[in-house]
Protein backbone atom coordinates (compact mmCIF):
# COMPACT_ATOMS: atom_id res chain seq x y z
CA UNK A 1 0.00 0.00 0.00
CA UNK A 2 1.32 3.42 -1.20
CA UNK A 3 1.71 5.81 2.20
CA UNK A 4 0.91 9.19 2.12
CA UNK A 5 2.88 11.54 -0.04
CA UNK A 6 2.40 15.43 1.00
CA UNK A 7 3.92 16.71 -2.14
CA UNK A 8 7.02 18.72 -2.77
CA UNK A 9 8.78 20.09 0.30
CA UNK A 10 8.83 17.36 2.53
CA UNK A 11 7.32 16.64 6.05
CA UNK A 12 9.00 18.00 9.41
CA UNK A 13 9.49 14.58 11.33
CA UNK A 14 8.59 15.63 14.84
CA UNK A 15 9.81 13.69 17.65
CA UNK A 16 6.66 12.55 19.19
CA UNK A 17 7.65 11.55 22.76
CA UNK A 18 4.31 9.11 23.70
CA UNK A 19 3.18 8.17 19.91
CA UNK A 20 -0.98 6.63 20.25
CA UNK A 21 -0.70 3.05 20.45
CA UNK A 22 -0.39 2.49 17.28
CA UNK A 23 2.32 4.00 14.80
CA UNK A 24 -0.14 3.51 11.94
CA UNK A 25 -3.38 5.38 11.43
CA UNK A 26 -5.63 3.16 9.14
CA UNK A 27 -8.89 5.08 9.45
CA UNK A 28 -9.93 9.07 9.60
CA UNK A 29 -11.78 7.39 13.32
CA UNK A 30 -8.53 7.42 14.22
CA UNK A 31 -7.13 10.52 13.16
CA UNK A 32 -10.16 12.41 14.61
CA UNK A 33 -9.98 10.24 18.02
CA UNK A 34 -6.37 11.09 18.61
CA UNK A 35 -5.76 14.61 17.55
CA UNK A 36 -8.85 16.49 17.25
CA UNK A 37 -8.94 17.98 20.79
CA UNK A 38 -5.19 18.97 20.17
CA UNK A 39 -5.93 20.76 17.23
CA UNK A 40 -8.86 22.43 18.59
CA UNK A 41 -6.46 24.01 20.91
CA UNK A 42 -4.39 25.32 18.62
CA UNK A 43 -7.25 27.12 16.73
CA UNK A 44 -8.40 28.27 20.42
CA UNK A 45 -5.19 29.66 20.88
CA UNK A 46 -4.96 31.97 17.49
CA UNK A 47 -8.85 33.10 17.86
CA UNK A 48 -10.15 32.94 21.74
CA UNK A 49 -13.31 32.27 20.83
CA UNK A 50 -15.10 28.53 20.70
CA UNK A 51 -17.33 28.92 17.40
CA UNK A 52 -14.20 29.93 15.21
CA UNK A 53 -12.50 27.35 16.77
CA UNK A 54 -14.89 24.53 16.14
CA UNK A 55 -14.99 25.81 12.71
CA UNK A 56 -11.53 25.72 12.05
CA UNK A 57 -10.67 22.43 13.54
CA UNK A 58 -13.32 20.99 11.41
CA UNK A 59 -11.59 22.53 8.18
CA UNK A 60 -8.21 21.32 9.39
CA UNK A 61 -9.53 17.65 10.15
CA UNK A 62 -11.50 17.95 6.42
CA UNK A 63 -8.46 19.02 4.47
CA UNK A 64 -6.27 17.04 5.68
CA UNK A 65 -8.49 13.93 5.78
CA UNK A 66 -8.97 14.19 2.18
CA UNK A 67 -5.87 14.40 1.16
CA UNK A 68 -5.09 11.21 3.35
CA UNK A 69 -4.62 7.63 1.98
CA UNK A 70 -4.80 5.17 4.66
CA UNK A 71 -2.71 3.44 5.84
CA UNK A 72 -0.54 6.63 6.81
CA UNK A 73 2.18 7.07 9.37
CA UNK A 74 1.04 8.41 12.54
CA UNK A 75 4.20 10.98 12.74
CA UNK A 76 3.39 11.88 9.17
CA UNK A 77 0.12 12.69 9.90
CA UNK A 78 0.32 15.09 12.66
CA UNK A 79 2.71 17.15 11.55
CA UNK A 80 0.39 17.63 7.69
CA UNK A 81 -2.29 18.52 10.80
CA UNK A 82 -0.41 21.03 11.87
CA UNK A 83 1.00 22.28 8.88
CA UNK A 84 -2.35 23.03 7.48
CA UNK A 85 -3.56 24.34 10.62
CA UNK A 86 -1.18 26.95 9.47
CA UNK A 87 -2.78 27.67 6.68
CA UNK A 88 -5.61 27.34 7.59
CA UNK A 89 -5.18 29.42 10.88
CA UNK A 90 -3.97 32.30 8.43
CA UNK A 91 -5.93 32.16 6.19
CA UNK A 92 -8.99 33.09 8.71
CA UNK A 93 -6.85 36.10 9.90
CA UNK A 94 -6.77 37.19 5.84
CA UNK A 95 -10.10 37.11 5.19
CA UNK A 96 -11.89 37.95 8.82
CA UNK A 97 -9.63 40.30 9.78
CA UNK A 98 -7.18 41.90 6.56
CA UNK A 99 -4.23 40.57 8.44
CA UNK A 100 -1.37 39.19 6.63
CA UNK A 101 1.27 38.74 9.16
CA UNK A 102 -0.15 37.57 12.33
CA UNK A 103 2.56 35.49 14.04
CA UNK A 104 1.55 32.00 13.57
CA UNK A 105 4.16 29.84 14.82
CA UNK A 106 2.33 26.87 15.92
CA UNK A 107 3.95 24.10 18.50
CA UNK A 108 3.73 20.54 17.60
CA UNK A 109 0.27 18.41 18.64
CA UNK A 110 0.49 17.30 21.72
CA UNK A 111 0.72 13.85 21.53
CA UNK A 112 -1.66 12.09 23.84
CA UNK A 113 -4.56 12.51 21.63
CA UNK A 114 -7.80 12.32 23.28
CA UNK A 115 -6.82 12.27 26.97
CA UNK A 116 -4.38 15.59 25.74
CA UNK A 117 -3.31 18.19 28.52
CA UNK A 118 -5.57 21.37 29.49
CA UNK A 119 -4.89 24.52 28.72
CA UNK A 120 -1.29 24.63 30.25
CA UNK A 121 0.13 25.44 26.92
CA UNK A 122 -1.36 28.70 26.73
CA UNK A 123 -1.44 29.82 30.56
CA UNK A 124 2.52 29.06 30.70
CA UNK A 125 2.84 31.35 27.65
CA UNK A 126 0.72 33.74 29.23
CA UNK A 127 2.45 33.84 32.54
CA UNK A 128 5.93 34.36 31.19
CA UNK A 129 4.89 37.06 29.10
CA UNK A 130 2.68 38.65 31.96
CA UNK A 131 5.46 38.40 34.04
CA UNK A 132 8.00 40.98 31.26
CA UNK A 133 5.01 43.78 31.25
CA UNK A 134 5.64 47.00 32.92
CA UNK A 135 3.61 46.85 36.13
CA UNK A 136 0.57 49.00 34.45
CA UNK A 137 0.13 47.13 31.47
CA UNK A 138 0.27 43.59 33.48
CA UNK A 139 -2.57 44.86 35.62
CA UNK A 140 -5.09 46.16 33.18
CA UNK A 141 -4.60 42.55 31.12
CA UNK A 142 -4.45 40.22 34.94
CA UNK A 143 -7.99 42.53 35.75
CA UNK A 144 -9.44 42.13 32.28
CA UNK A 145 -8.51 38.74 31.07
CA UNK A 146 -7.84 36.27 34.02
CA UNK A 147 -10.06 37.90 36.58
CA UNK A 148 -13.11 39.08 34.19
CA UNK A 149 -13.20 42.65 34.57
CA UNK A 150 -15.11 44.90 32.26
CA UNK A 151 -13.20 47.77 31.21
CA UNK A 152 -15.19 50.09 33.16
CA UNK A 153 -14.26 48.20 36.61
CA UNK A 154 -10.81 48.13 35.21
CA UNK A 155 -11.02 51.95 35.21
CA UNK A 156 -12.46 52.11 38.81
CA UNK A 157 -9.96 49.78 39.59
CA UNK A 158 -6.83 51.71 38.03
CA UNK A 159 -8.19 54.91 38.35
CA UNK A 160 -8.37 56.40 35.03
CA UNK A 161 -11.37 56.89 32.40
CA UNK A 162 -12.96 54.66 30.52
CA UNK A 163 -11.25 55.38 27.68
CA UNK A 164 -8.15 55.57 28.93
CA UNK A 165 -8.45 52.08 30.02
CA UNK A 166 -9.23 50.81 26.22
CA UNK A 167 -6.00 52.92 25.47
CA UNK A 168 -4.20 51.00 28.36
CA UNK A 169 -5.54 48.00 26.99
CA UNK A 170 -4.42 48.13 23.41
CA UNK A 171 -1.37 49.30 24.32
CA UNK A 172 -0.89 46.72 26.77
CA UNK A 173 -2.04 44.06 24.58
CA UNK A 174 0.61 45.66 21.73
CA UNK A 175 3.16 45.21 24.12
CA UNK A 176 2.29 41.53 25.18
CA UNK A 177 2.25 40.42 21.04
CA UNK A 178 5.85 41.97 20.48
CA UNK A 179 7.18 39.77 24.20
CA UNK A 180 4.86 37.06 23.58
CA UNK A 181 7.70 36.66 19.68
CA UNK A 182 10.50 36.88 22.22
CA UNK A 183 9.55 34.57 24.42
CA UNK A 184 8.34 32.26 21.47
CA UNK A 185 11.52 33.19 20.17
CA UNK B 1 -3.11 54.07 16.91
CA UNK B 2 -6.27 55.82 16.66
CA UNK B 3 -9.21 55.94 18.68
CA UNK B 4 -11.11 53.72 16.31
CA UNK B 5 -8.10 50.70 16.35
CA UNK B 6 -8.77 50.95 20.39
CA UNK B 7 -12.34 50.62 20.24
CA UNK B 8 -12.26 48.13 17.45
CA UNK B 9 -9.83 46.09 19.50
CA UNK B 10 -11.64 46.62 22.59
CA UNK B 11 -14.80 45.25 21.24
CA UNK B 12 -12.76 42.30 20.10
CA UNK B 13 -11.59 41.73 23.52
CA UNK B 14 -15.20 41.93 24.96
CA UNK B 15 -16.48 39.33 22.38
CA UNK B 16 -14.43 36.99 23.74
CA UNK B 17 -14.42 37.64 26.90
CA UNK B 18 -18.27 37.28 26.70
CA UNK B 19 -17.90 33.48 24.59
CA UNK B 20 -19.30 35.65 21.22
CA UNK B 21 -17.88 34.85 17.97
CA UNK B 22 -16.00 38.25 16.77
CA UNK B 23 -17.13 40.24 14.05
CA UNK B 24 -14.87 40.37 11.00
CA UNK B 25 -13.46 43.79 9.96
CA UNK B 26 -10.38 44.97 8.32
CA UNK B 27 -7.89 45.52 10.77
CA UNK B 28 -4.46 47.62 10.98
CA UNK B 29 -1.52 45.09 11.29
CA UNK B 30 -0.81 46.30 14.85
CA UNK B 31 -4.33 45.87 15.61
CA UNK B 32 -4.07 42.66 14.66
CA UNK B 33 -1.32 41.95 16.53
CA UNK B 34 -3.19 43.11 19.46
CA UNK B 35 -5.83 41.09 18.85
CA UNK B 36 -3.97 37.68 18.28
CA UNK B 37 -2.36 38.60 21.77
CA UNK B 38 -6.08 39.14 23.38
CA UNK B 39 -6.65 35.08 21.88
CA UNK B 40 -3.71 34.04 23.65
CA UNK B 41 -4.80 35.09 26.89
CA UNK B 42 -8.12 34.33 26.58
CA UNK B 43 -6.83 30.04 25.97
CA UNK B 44 -4.92 31.11 28.88
CA UNK B 45 -7.93 30.35 31.36
CA UNK B 46 -8.25 27.11 32.72
CA UNK B 47 -10.00 24.75 30.59
CA UNK B 48 -11.06 27.85 28.17
CA UNK B 49 -9.33 26.28 24.95
CA UNK B 50 -10.46 22.65 25.53
CA UNK B 51 -13.65 22.02 23.34
CA UNK B 52 -17.21 20.58 25.12
CA UNK B 53 -18.37 17.45 24.09
CA UNK B 54 -21.67 19.27 21.90
CA UNK B 55 -18.58 20.65 19.75
CA UNK B 56 -16.85 17.68 19.24
CA UNK B 57 -19.84 15.74 18.58
CA UNK B 58 -20.85 18.40 16.11
CA UNK B 59 -17.31 18.06 14.38
CA UNK B 60 -17.65 14.40 14.57
CA UNK B 61 -20.73 14.30 12.56
CA UNK B 62 -19.97 16.53 10.17
CA UNK B 63 -16.63 14.76 9.41
CA UNK B 64 -18.78 11.92 8.79
CA UNK B 65 -21.16 13.61 6.72
CA UNK B 66 -18.44 14.59 4.41
CA UNK B 67 -15.88 12.00 4.43
CA UNK B 68 -18.21 9.24 3.77
CA UNK B 69 -18.17 10.80 -0.06
CA UNK B 70 -14.80 10.58 -0.43
CA UNK B 71 -14.47 6.47 -1.62
CA UNK B 72 -10.63 7.06 -0.36
CA UNK B 73 -12.03 7.22 3.12
CA UNK B 74 -12.95 4.12 4.74
CA UNK B 75 -16.57 4.18 5.49
CA UNK B 76 -17.98 1.09 7.89
CA UNK B 77 -18.39 3.39 10.39
CA UNK B 78 -20.07 6.31 8.97
CA UNK B 79 -23.57 7.77 9.77
CA UNK B 80 -24.71 7.36 5.92
CA UNK B 81 -24.28 4.04 6.14
CA UNK B 82 -25.48 3.66 9.39
CA UNK B 83 -28.82 5.28 8.04
CA UNK B 84 -29.11 3.66 4.85
CA UNK B 85 -28.93 -0.14 7.02
CA UNK B 86 -31.53 1.72 9.64
CA UNK B 87 -33.69 3.44 6.61
CA UNK B 88 -34.24 0.00 4.73
CA UNK B 89 -35.23 -1.62 8.05
CA UNK B 90 -37.90 0.93 8.45
CA UNK B 91 -39.19 1.30 5.46
CA UNK B 92 -39.80 -2.46 4.95
CA UNK B 93 -41.40 -2.30 8.17
CA UNK B 94 -43.35 0.02 7.34
CA UNK B 95 -44.42 -0.41 3.56
CA UNK B 96 -47.84 0.19 3.98
CA UNK B 97 -47.02 3.66 5.25
CA UNK B 98 -44.75 4.84 2.53
CA UNK B 99 -47.46 3.85 -0.11
CA UNK B 100 -49.68 6.27 2.27
CA UNK B 101 -47.69 9.03 2.65
CA UNK B 102 -46.63 8.67 -1.43
CA UNK B 103 -49.85 8.67 -2.74
CA UNK B 104 -50.94 11.76 -0.07
CA UNK B 105 -47.86 13.47 -1.52
CA UNK B 106 -49.40 13.46 -5.02
CA UNK B 107 -51.48 16.39 -4.80
CA UNK B 108 -48.86 18.45 -3.39
CA UNK B 109 -47.60 21.92 -4.42
CA UNK B 110 -45.20 20.68 -7.12
CA UNK B 111 -42.15 23.14 -7.03
CA UNK B 112 -40.49 23.35 -3.44
CA UNK B 113 -40.55 26.77 -3.30
CA UNK B 114 -43.84 28.01 -2.77
CA UNK B 115 -45.24 28.89 0.12
CA UNK B 116 -45.69 26.19 2.68
CA UNK B 117 -43.95 24.11 0.13
CA UNK B 118 -43.69 20.22 1.05
CA UNK B 119 -40.61 18.39 0.03
CA UNK B 120 -41.52 14.88 -1.15
CA UNK B 121 -38.80 13.64 -2.85
CA UNK B 122 -39.38 10.82 -5.87
CA UNK B 123 -38.37 7.57 -4.53
CA UNK B 124 -38.54 8.95 -0.69
CA UNK B 125 -38.41 6.30 2.32
CA UNK B 126 -38.80 7.30 5.59
CA UNK B 127 -35.38 7.27 7.30
CA UNK B 128 -34.19 7.90 10.84
CA UNK B 129 -31.67 11.31 11.22
CA UNK B 130 -31.49 11.26 15.39
CA UNK B 131 -32.41 10.07 18.37
CA UNK B 132 -35.40 12.19 19.83
CA UNK B 133 -33.05 12.44 23.27
CA UNK B 134 -30.66 14.89 21.16
CA UNK B 135 -33.04 17.01 20.24
CA UNK B 136 -34.56 18.53 23.40
CA UNK B 137 -37.60 20.92 23.72
CA UNK B 138 -36.73 24.02 22.34
CA UNK B 139 -34.05 22.93 20.49
CA UNK B 140 -33.46 22.82 16.38
CA UNK B 141 -30.60 20.42 15.32
CA UNK B 142 -29.24 20.52 11.83
CA UNK B 143 -28.98 17.03 10.08
CA UNK B 144 -27.21 16.03 6.94
CA UNK B 145 -28.13 12.64 5.14
CA UNK B 146 -26.26 13.08 2.00
CA UNK B 147 -29.00 14.22 -0.28
CA UNK B 148 -29.97 17.32 1.75
CA UNK B 149 -29.65 18.93 4.89
CA UNK B 150 -32.46 19.43 6.73
CA UNK B 151 -33.19 20.83 9.87
CA UNK B 152 -35.04 18.79 12.90
CA UNK B 153 -36.95 20.85 15.47
CA UNK B 154 -38.84 20.05 18.76
CA UNK B 155 -41.28 22.86 19.54
CA UNK B 156 -42.68 22.22 22.90
CA UNK B 157 -42.57 18.57 22.18
CA UNK B 158 -43.82 18.51 18.16
CA UNK B 159 -41.12 17.24 15.88
CA UNK B 160 -41.03 18.81 12.56
CA UNK B 161 -38.38 19.66 9.68
CA UNK B 162 -37.83 22.06 7.32
CA UNK B 163 -34.73 21.94 4.63
CA UNK B 164 -31.52 23.41 6.09
CA UNK B 165 -30.71 25.22 2.94
CA UNK B 166 -31.44 28.93 2.74
CA UNK B 167 -33.71 29.50 -0.73
CA UNK B 168 -32.30 32.42 -1.56
CA UNK B 169 -28.30 31.63 -2.19
CA UNK B 170 -28.44 28.13 -1.20
CA UNK B 171 -26.13 28.77 2.34
CA UNK B 172 -26.16 26.14 4.92
CA UNK B 173 -28.66 28.21 7.84
CA UNK B 174 -28.15 28.10 11.65
CA UNK B 175 -30.18 27.43 14.14
CA UNK B 176 -30.86 29.96 17.09
CA UNK B 177 -32.75 28.10 19.62
CA UNK B 178 -32.91 31.41 21.87
CA UNK B 179 -34.99 33.42 19.50
CA UNK B 180 -36.62 30.03 17.60
CA UNK B 181 -35.40 30.83 14.56
CA UNK B 182 -33.12 29.63 11.84
CA UNK B 183 -30.53 32.48 10.61
CA UNK B 184 -28.42 32.61 6.89
CA UNK B 185 -25.06 33.03 7.99
CA UNK B 186 -24.96 34.92 4.08
CA UNK B 187 -27.09 37.45 3.52
CA UNK B 188 -28.63 37.39 7.75
CA UNK B 189 -31.64 35.85 6.15
CA UNK B 190 -34.05 34.46 9.31
CA UNK B 191 -36.61 31.94 8.77
CA UNK B 192 -38.75 30.76 11.23
CA UNK B 193 -38.88 27.12 12.90
CA UNK B 194 -42.20 26.54 10.36
CA UNK B 195 -39.93 27.78 7.38
CA UNK B 196 -41.64 30.87 7.06
CA UNK B 197 -38.95 34.20 6.22
CA UNK B 198 -39.11 36.25 9.07
CA UNK B 199 -36.31 39.11 7.96
CA UNK B 200 -34.36 39.31 4.84
CA UNK B 201 -32.22 42.54 3.70
CA UNK B 202 -32.57 41.33 -0.09
CA UNK B 203 -34.16 42.84 -2.61
CA UNK B 204 -37.14 40.60 -2.90
CA UNK B 205 -37.97 38.10 -0.11
CA UNK B 206 -36.61 34.72 -0.59
CA UNK B 207 -39.66 31.87 -0.69
CA UNK B 208 -40.08 29.94 2.79
CA UNK B 209 -38.24 26.66 3.43
CA UNK B 210 -39.89 23.52 1.81
CA UNK B 211 -40.81 21.29 4.87
CA UNK B 212 -39.75 17.89 5.22
CA UNK B 213 -41.95 15.09 6.18
CA UNK B 214 -41.07 13.99 9.66
CA UNK B 215 -42.29 11.65 12.26
CA UNK B 216 -41.08 9.34 15.62
CA UNK B 217 -40.70 5.92 15.42
CA UNK B 218 -39.20 4.20 18.20
CA UNK B 219 -37.17 6.86 19.49
CA UNK B 220 -36.18 7.98 16.30
CA UNK B 221 -36.65 11.04 14.29
CA UNK B 222 -37.14 10.00 10.60
CA UNK B 223 -37.93 11.99 7.39
CA UNK B 224 -39.61 11.39 4.71
CA UNK B 225 -36.50 11.66 1.83
CA UNK B 226 -34.29 10.09 -0.62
Amino acid sequence: MGLIAFGAGGVPDPEIANEPQTSIYTDWESVYRDNIVGIYQLAFRRVGNAADAEDLAEDVLIRTLKTLRFPAPVHNVRAYLVKTAKTVLADHWRNHYAAQNVALELEQLPPEGLAGPSSSVASDRAERVLALLPDQFRRVLELRFLKGYSVREVAHELGVTESNARVLQFRALRKAAELEGEVLG
Amino acid sequence: MTSSAVDRVAKFVDDLLQGRRPRRFKASQEEAEAMAAAAGLVAARAGADLPDKAALDRIHRRLSDRLDESPRIDSRFTRRVWLRTLGTAAAAAAVGVVLDEVLTHQSSPGPAVTEEAVLTPDGGQWRPVAAVTQIPEGHAMPVSTGSLDAIVVNDGGQISAVSGTCTHMGCKLQPDDADKRLTCPCHQTAFAWSGKVLYYRLKSAPASLPRIESRVRDGQVELFIV
